[in-house]
């Protein structure tokens, strides 16, 4: 087991596991890579987790069956998301996307999509609650301007109708 | 790529894509990064936090395994 | 690639940088297998067609009149990773 690393301010000490992705991915598809220069203010949480409210945002391209698949072929992406509803079981949903290797997700959703564990945790008590439902997106889109004007702000006002008062968001 | 996007908390496991929250059939594990990402939202106290957690990919998977023998899901 | 990097391309005539883009997203990101890709799916495209069977050609020909040029293209796209997914030969992570 690796020692845990104290957090701290980012950069300092990381080491990066493949040094250089981020110019080859640029220099693949310049201009698709979001940038961010300013750090978003920290919002304290103000109340105990066993009274939070947590929602799941995932670009693993997880979405209920019979909703409209994600479109994986478009050469420029998609910019839409779904809705999952929060209280679904594994066997309700699927995934749409092409960009991770999906074979232990068929086996065990959960290794990208927690909702069983996340359920758990809301029966136990760790956390208040789920959110009605948690957002999915995939994560070939080539417009990053699009995606944050879009989708990012299409979840953020979804996820804050539905009083999320932690959001957990994950990669795939 | 999340010291560019900046979140204001992050914890990072060095599992392979498709694998963020662990492997097959390992609920302890896949609960263990729930709660240290959960236990970063409480303790966190400047914006851009990185954790890295105690895990190695190596390790996920040799415990993977080991549940999925048990669970007589492999030879 | 962004959308303005495209759209320059595409207004400078600059083919080569298009169908590399094509290419790379055929090709999961490798440009080599982006070409192998697009010939698997024309491969996989005529092999029903060489027996000449009865097809739906009212059904092609209205739907070329009649839908707007962007789904059409949009629809090429489908059609390519649906022949694609014929073959067997499935290159990428995950599914369509």
């Amino acid at each position: 087991m690796t020692a845990t690393s104290e957090p701290g301010p980012m950069g300092e000490g990381r080491q990066q596991l493949r040094p250089g992705l981020w110019a080859t991915v640029n220099e693949r598809y310049p201009g698709s890579m979001i940038t961010k220069r300013d750090l978003v203010p920290l919002a304290p949480l103000g109340k105990p987790l066993s009274e939070c409210r947590l929602t799941f945002v995932s670009t693993s391209g997880v979405q209920a069956k019979g909703s409209v698949p994600f479109d994986t072929v478009h050469p420029v992406g998609d910019y839409s998301f779904r809705r999952v509803p929060s209280a679904s079981r594994v066997d309700e949903l699927e995934i749409h996307q092409l960009k991770y290797p999906t074979a232990d997700a068929h086996r065990d959703l959960n290794v990208i999509f927690p909702i069983e564990r996340l359920q758990e945790l809301a029966a136990e008590g760790v956390i208040g609650g789920l959110t009605e439902h948690f957002f999915t997106f995939i994560g070939y889109n080539m417009d990053p301007e699009r995606l944050e004007r879009t989708l990012a702000e299409d979840i953020a006002a979804a996820v804050s109708d539905e009083g999320a008062d932690i959001a957990l968001a994950a990669p795939a | 790529m999340t010291e560019h996007a900046k979140p204001p908390r992050a914890a990072f496991a060095p599992f392979m894509m498709g694998h963020h929250f662990g492997v097959p059939f390992h609920r302890d594990l896949q609960r263990r990064i729930i709660e240290d990402c959960l236990d970063l939202v409480v303790t966190a106290e400047q914006s851009g936090t990185i954790r890295d957690l105690p895990l190695t990919w190596a390790q996920a998977r040799r415990e993977g395994m080991e549940i999925e023998r048990r669970l007589g899901l492999r030879g | 690639m962004s959308l303005q990097y495209l759209k320059e391309a595409a207004a400078a005539g600059d083919g080569e940088k298009l169908i590399r883009y094509v290419r790379l997203h055929f090709g999961d990101g490798s440009e080599d297998a982006g070409r192998r890709e697009i010939d698997k799916g024309w491969i996989q495209a005529l092999l029903p067609l060489l027996d000449v069977p009865s097809t739906d050609r009212a059904f092609i020909l209205e739907t070329l009149r009649t839908r707007d040029t962007a789904t059409l293209a949009h629809l090429y796209f489908h059609l390519h990773f649906h022949f694609v997914q014929r073959s067997g030969e499935w290159i990428h992570d995950g599914d369509l």
